[in-house]
């Protein structure tokens, strides 16, 4: 394989005659590795619970905020007005409490899978998704965190192939030392450095 | 000249052309013009003071005048460049200084732009980007189009030199030194082609886009010109007195006068960007030529092919042509960028046959000719006719019922049989099929799109179903390229995961340069 390949690159120009002795076999689809069997790993545990807190926490305080204003006393409020605040109040905090609740079962959905040439990151609670990134053709890594993130020692990991910003892989919630390993083992890739 | 021999041997710092003076002087006033184009209004009412108190705006005008004059002289005065050790640097700015290092190995475009004023004095541009995702374009503005010749060699050499060092340090393949002599012609275009490409294809934007800041004027010299012509628009918009069958004309004539001289702009739009269209090969790089005032030159090394695109409109399909796209590596901030356009090489409205010469030119082993496409799930139509569309038009139809708006359901029935058939015609015309080596992509509603590209070429892979489509064991597939992503909508699971799985094992197996 390995002559192979050194034997295509370096002359793109007499693509036929060297690089494929016109090979055409079936590739034997049922021995490949498949990414319908994936091993998936689940995120740091943490990454969930801080997230719940965190849309549940704004759920109560979008409630807590709208009755304050409801039955203050500093200013008088027109019964109309005062029936449009607590309308919207409940609205607000049902619609928030719905999407805490979508987030809370999204959230166990998202995974990844890292194998010896590609990394997967599956997502997605009505629509499912699995991304597949092949170490060959990833040109950086990045670790990013937030404030939150930086607390719970918490660590999303940013994988930049050629595909352009509107593809970028990405996995949030990895623990610290999880993220820094696998990105040790993306760089440490072989190939990663074959192409610098 | 003199000088010419030298050019790439000189290691000094030198200056362009002096003709480059008027290029700086063009670009300076295109920027003016763009970007005070809002204060023109405001010029124009002043015009009559100005005229009024000569005394007053002379002297300012020409102090502006002046100043411009002396910006541009400075432009000019400190832009320099060398060559050294087989790196290009170049050095310009007036009061922000820019000092660019590109090495050789690391230019992958080189493109050749004259601009029409350039043409007397033999003169190009030499516009030079690297592959890095943030745009880093060098540009020699005026150059003896010898020495661009010249330098353009050079830095071709030297590529040639370090990939053919690469050649002999791994192996000892028989890779007769690539001649850079040799060109071949694969393509020209005839103008009686570029009229098809016009007519068939808007190349009107092309127009549309130099022309903005000028629409209202347009648009009162155009009513003025049918007002002499006895037409007046505001009497033609309202027809609430008039029969239906005046009506009809009215709306005929009024489409012709805007569809022909929009046709007309079309065709010479593309006359203007692909007059004298030549697509040929050196070695391993494609180098297309056009233009009608500017002259360009794009060069785009193969391997950086990423994807090449068959399309064929519905007027093209009248016409038995169609273009084909050779699409290379875009970043987003490019995409962005109208000069990613040129970027692209287009080639406009050929036949079947040298469509498929070109194809196969690129890909030598592609089985376009004998693939047989796979067609995507029926779902498709169920979905997009029997979930949407066809209870939106009930819904319609049934208040306008209620309402006895009998006229305006009679307008909207055509409206979603036309909706039908083009959704239909859509899912008619989505396939795909791949071989060992390649990816076959066809779309389209009316015209067809087909897209190839090797599979070793995909950065990434998504895999996406919902629900809905899980119950049916259907889903969609993404393949993400560096020159964009495609999508492969209602296939079977199964064989989403199977060309997941094949493409992924043919990426992964060999690692072999995308770019």
């Amino acid at each position: 394989m390995i002559d192979q390949h050194n034997l295509k690159t370096p002359c793109n120009t007499m693509p036929t005659l060297v690089d494929t002795p016109f090979s055409n076999n079936k590739i034997n689809t049922d021995n490949l590795p498949s990414i319908q069997a994936l091993p998936f790993e689940q995120l740091a545990s943490r990454y969930r619970l801080i997230r719940c807190w965190l849309h549940f926490s704004i759920t109560f305080f979008i409630l807590v905020i709208g009755l304050i204003i409801y039955y203050q006393l500093f200013f008088i409020l027109s019964q109309h007005s005062a029936d449009i605040i607590l309308l919207t109040t409940l609205i607000l905090f049902s619609l928030s409490f719905m999407i805490s609740i979508y987030y809370l079962l999204a959230d166990k959905q998202k995974s990844f899978s890292l194998r010896e040439q590609d990394i997967s990151y599956a997502s997605g609670l009505i629509f499912k998704s699995v991304v597949t990134q092949p170490m060959l053709r990833i040109q950086h890594v990045e670790l990013k965190q937030g404030p939150i993130e930086r607390k719970a020692k918490l660590a999303r990991l940013q994988v930049f192939s050629a595909g352009g910003a509107l593809h970028t892989f990405e996995i949030p919630g990895l623990t610290l030392e999880k993220a820094q390993s696998i990105r040790q083992f993306i760089l440490e890739h072989k190939t990663l450095s074959v192409q610098q | 000249m003199n000088t010419t021999t030298a050019i790439t041997t000189i290691n000094s710092w030198q200056r362009v052309s002096p003709i480059a003076l008027l290029y700086f002087l063009v670009k300076f006033i295109k920027g003016l013009v763009s970007n005070f184009v809002y204060l023109l209004p405001a010029l124009y009412v002043s015009y009559n003071h100005i005229v009024k108190n000569p005394t007053l705006w002379l002297p300012i005008v020409l102090a502006v005048l002046c100043l411009i004059f002396i910006l541009v002289f400075l432009k000019y005065y400190f832009f320099k460049f060398r060559i050294y050790n087989n790196n290009l640097e170049i050095r310009s700015g007036v009061f922000a200084k820019k000092h660019i290092n590109l090495p050789f190995e690391r230019i992958q475009n080189i493109k050749l732009e004259q601009p029409i004023f350039y043409r007397p004095f033999n003169v190009v541009c030499l516009l030079l980007d690297t592959a890095g995702s943030h745009k880093q374009e060098a540009n020699i503005v005026a150059l003896n189009l010898h020495d661009a010749e010249q330098l353009k060699k050079v830095i071709l050499t030297n590529h040639q030199k370090s990939t053919l060092n690469n050649a002999t340090k791994n192996s000892t393949t028989p890779c007769n030194k690539p001649e850079l002599a040799q060109e071949r012609i694969l393509n020209t275009r005839a103008l009686f082609d570029l009229i098809l490409h016009g007519l068939s294809n808007n190349r009107v934007w092309i127009f549309l886009g130099g022309l903005a800041p000028f629409f209202d004027e347009i648009a009162e010299y155009v009513t003025q010109w049918l007002l002499s012509l006895g037409i007046n628009i505001e009497q033609i918009l309202m027809f609430n007195d008039k029969p239906w069958w005046q009506i009809g004309f009215y709306a005929f004539t009024l489409t012709l006068i805007i569809l022909v001289p929009i046709s007309l702009l079309s065709i010479l739009g593309a006359v203007l960007s692909f007059y004298n269209f030549t697509l040929s090969k050196i070695g391993d790089r494609y180098i297309r030529r056009s233009g009608l005032l500017t002259k360009q030159e794009v060069t785009m090394k193969l391997s950086r092919l990423q994807m090449v695109i068959r399309q064929q409109d519905w007027l093209d399909r009248l016409f038995k042509r169609m273009n084909v796209r050779f699409e290379q590596n875009q970043s987003l901030e490019n995409k962005l960028n109208t000069s990613a356009y040129a970027n692209k090489i287009i080639v406009p409205s050929v036949t079947e046959k040298q469509c498929q010469a070109l194809i196969d030119d690129a890909y030598p082993d592609n089985q376009l000719q004998q693939i047989t496409f796979k067609a995507i799930s029926k779902r498709y139509l169920l979905r997009n006719i029997g979930y949407i569309l066809l209870p939106l038009y009930l819904l319609l139809a049934g208040f306008l019922y209620i309402n006895d708006k009998t006229l305006l359901l009679a307008l909207i029935s055509p409206l979603f049989a036309f909706f039908t058939l083009v959704i239909y015609l859509r899912w008619r015309r989505w396939g795909y099929a791949y071989d060992n080596n390649y990816f076959y992509l066809r779309s389209g509603a009316i015209g067809i799109a087909i897209k190839i590209f090797p599979l070793y070429k995909v950065q990434q892979s998504q895999y996406k179903q919902s629900i809905f489509l899980r119950k049916h064991q259907l889903c969609h597939v993404r393949l993400v390229l560096a020159s964009g992503s495609v999508v492969i909508p209602y296939i079977m699971q199964q064989d989403g995961y199977c060309l997941i799985d094949n493409i992924l094992y043919i990426v992964e197996e060999t690692p072999r340069s995308w770019m």
